[in-house]
């Protein structure tokens, strides 16, 4: 695993992560080839949120390495990672809330002009947003903050996407949208995926990688994943029923 | 909704019992009366909201309670009495600190060639310690033996700038140029050093771009001209600054003020504030101590003694004016406004505290740094995980603070007395205006400010007119703000958590 290959754009090297005095990641290796959607996969708190703030640097690992386009990264300051072309859309649609849609927007920014340059690009993915760049944050939907959260990564240019849980607590309708803006953006740049819902990750991600109880356990092909029920079941079992429980409650109430 | 409209009740029932107790005062004190004592209460509240407004923003966006930001309100009185009394002091370690400042920023123009050396991890961990400890002995060498008493001394000495001539007889503490060249270039030579330390060299995951460079090398190439000048200047300048109008030299000493203020902070965020985000306890502590460190250095270097500040002319003709036309013209002390006498250095210190109010909103609501205070009072992290160095951010914030507080400082320098102990007050003050206001929000701080000062003033002139002890006026400012905890715990304009 700790060869670099030439068409990884990522490699995260047995990273030991530590939340305090807590150890959370013990040892998780993914790899990113350039070009398509790899998806982080397993149970609620199995660390896969925990993997890409360690990625970012927000909680930066203790051992093992990650390296991104040929530099090892591990222990640089978040800004330093993020400039060298590394957006992330963090779970909770934590966007600014005080800010508007525009204000968000701009604020990402690296270099004058990265607004004007994508902002074509951003609102034929999310026409929403161009209807309310003037509200504040706080005035929108949840859907409209997740839109908001993923368009503000697309704003300055990104080699690589890092996004958490971009269905989560979405109506079916949105999570829909959400699906088609990802397979689209994915198409220039790579992403990686964090994501409860099995059916959307199974559409949208070529590979995956399965963590589970702070560890990497499984990986490869998403094509060779759907055929292996029981490893699907054995990892992520529990995760998939209640979303889809959580799906079928949605629709009976609408 | 039903939240909604318990807030406008809530508005109203404010707005209407404070309109009831202004007519309330206002029968009962007479117009008159009541006139001035607002006036001194704005302008109380203008150098309230001087501290409060740097307090509220370090609080807001990096949940520091700053409490040396006293020290740093008297500091700047300090420094703009100096500078307006005797400049000598000012000019004499000007050539010292901008030498340093020159070698630091060199920072810009080597970061994107050193970043780019290779290197083994073992020596980009070493190399930058080697420079650091060089850089420690060089400045040492540069400052043995430098007189810095005798410096902080000349602003006792001839005082008088209605003379012709040299108004500074012939007391002259310098060194000779050919002795004291040697102290700059050694200290430009430490900030060198600290400059290419701080750059982490070898580190080719550091972002620094070499395309900007035409523009990186424009501030260390403007602090160098500065520093060359200064070290020739340096014995003449003062004289000459004596000698200009009393106007110009006071808002000359506001600017040195303001500029030191700035460096200052920027410097103690950088140093002492930075390595203890994690620990907000020690912060507490560190700051506590710091503003006793200041005073200490200030009463070493001009003695434990209250100092008077001359008014500048524009206040300082004996009479009254009766117009702003006539004040303009003649430089009167006073100035008759609906029948009552109001000295004008109040009116100055009103509009001080109005125009940074109005330059603060500006920044935070138009500008691309207020946009990334404001996001991140929300959440820091997810603005750095942006691309933004949110460490030099919190840097600016807290020089841009500490600037407002000397601002402040030398504000109240010819209004107050100047003393080793006049910042405990607007300390005390200047955080019972961001209880009350809500923490980190500048609007509150200004509102807040006004409230505490009118209370203030009022507590003033109802012990003095029903012959109660003073310490009525102090308690009135706590009351307020028991009230304003009771009923709003988060403060005027705070966000609820």
């Amino acid at each position: 695993m700790s060869d670099v290959r030439h068409d990884d754009l990522l490699l995260v090297d047995h990273i030991h992560t530590y939340i305090g005095q807590f150890h959370i990641l013990e040892g998780v290796s993914v790899r990113v080839p350039k070009g398509s959607i790899t998806v982080l996969l397993g149970r609620n708190g199995a660390g896969k949120t925990t993997t890409l703030k360690s990625i970012i640097g927000l909680t930066p690992p203790r051992e093992g390495k990650i390296i991104f386009d040929g530099m090892e990264i591990q222990g640089k300051r978040p800004y330093n990672i993020a400039n060298l072309g590394i957006g992330y859309v963090p779970e909770h649609r934590a966007i600014f809330r005080q800010l508007s849609v525009l204000e968000n927007l701009k604020l990402a920014e690296r270099k004058k002009g990265d607004f004007e340059r994508s902002s074509d690009f951003i609102f034929k993915l999310f026409p929403d947003l161009k209807r309310l760049y003037k509200l504040p944050g706080n005035h929108l939907s949840g859907g409209q903050q997740q839109m908001l959260a993923v368009a503000r990564a697309l704003v300055p240019e990104n080699k690589l996407l890092l996004i958490d849980e971009p269905s989560e607590g979405l109506a079916p309708i949105l999570i829909q949208q959400m699906m088609e803006a990802i397979e689209t953006l994915s198409r220039t740049t790579t992403v990686l995926l964090v994501e409860q819902n099995f059916i959307m990750a199974s559409q949208l991600a070529k590979q995956f990688t399965i963590i589970d109880d702070g560890k990497s356990v499984s990986s490869g092909l998403m094509k060779d994943l759907v055929l292996q029920p029981e490893v699907i079941h054995r990892y992520l079992g529990a995760s998939i029923k209640t979303r889809i429980e959580l799906e079928m409650e949605h629709e009976s109430k609408e | 909704m039903n939240r909604k409209n318990k807030r406008i009740l809530q508005t109203i029932l404010i707005v209407v019992v404070a309109l009831g107790i202004i007519v309330g005062l206002y029968l009962y004190a007479g117009q008159r009366a009541f006139v001035s004592t607002i006036f001194s209460g704005l302008t109380l509240g203008s150098l309230f909201f001087l501290v409060a407004a740097g307090l509220t923003l370090i609080f807001g966006l990096m949940d520091v309670l700053n409490f040396a930001h006293g020290s740093m309100f008297m500091l700047g009185a300090y420094i703009g009495w100096q500078f307006y009394t005797n400049p000598t002091f000012i000019f004499g370690i000007a050539p010292l600190a901008l030498a340093f400042g020159t070698g630091v920023m060199f920072i810009s123009v080597l970061k994107p060639y050193l970043v780019a050396w290779n290197l083994s991890p073992r020596m980009q961990k070493l190399l930058p310690t080697i420079a650091y400890i060089l850089a420690a002995v060089v400045i040492v060498f540069a400052v043995l033996g430098f007189d810095i008493l005798a410096l902080a001394d000349t602003a006792m000495v001839a005082m008088t700038t209605t003379t012709v001539g040299n108004p500074l007889a012939e007391i002259s503490p310098q060194e000779p140029l050919e002795e004291f060249w040697v102290r700059p270039v050694l200290i430009m030579l430490g900030g060198l050093l600290i400059a290419f330390g701080s750059s982490k060299p070898g580190d080719k995951t550091q972002y620094a771009p070499k395309e900007n460079l035409g523009k990186a090398i424009l501030v260390p190439a403007i602090l160098l001209v500065l520093t060359v000048v200064s070290v020739f200047i340096r014995e003449s300048a003062p004289v000459s600054v004596l000698l200009m109008n009393g106007n110009i030299r006071f808002l000359l000493s506001i600017l040195v003020s303001v500029a030191f203020g700035f460096v200052f902070g920027a410097v103690i965020e950088i140093i002492l504030i930075r390595p203890l985000y994690a620990r907000p306890t020690f912060i507490i502590l560190m700051t506590l101590g710091l503003s006793y460190v200041i005073r200490e250095l200030v009463q070493f270097l001009w003695d434990p003694l209250t100092y008077q500040m001359a008014r500048p002319p524009l206040f300082a003709m004996p009479g009254k004016a009766a117009s702003i036309g006539e004040w303009l013209r003649n430089g009167n002390s006073t100035i008759d406004i609906l029948g009552v006498t109001v000295p004008t250095y109040r009116l100055f210190i009103i509009a001080l505290g109005i125009i940074m109010f109005a330059l603060v909103t500006l920044l935070m609501t138009k500008t691309r740094l207020g946009m990334i205070i404001r996001a991140g009072v929300q959440d820091p992290e997810m603005v750095e995980a942006m691309g933004i160095n949110v460490k030099s951010v919190f840097t600016l914030v807290f020089a841009l603070g500490v600037a407002l507080a000397t601002l402040g400082g030398i504000g109240a320098a010819p209004f107050l007395p100047v003393q080793p102990l006049m910042g405990d007050a607007y300390q005390t003050q200047g955080l019972i205006t961001v209880v009350i206001g809500g923490m980190g929000s500048y609007v509150g701080a200004f509102v807040g400010a006004m409230i505490l000062g009118i209370a203030r003033a009022f507590g003033d002139y109802f012990a003095l007119k029903l012959s109660l002890s003073p310490a009525i006026a102090e308690a009135s400012t706590v009351i307020i703000m028991v009230i304003v905890l009771l009923t709003k715990p988060q403060g005027l304009f705070g966000k609820k958590e």
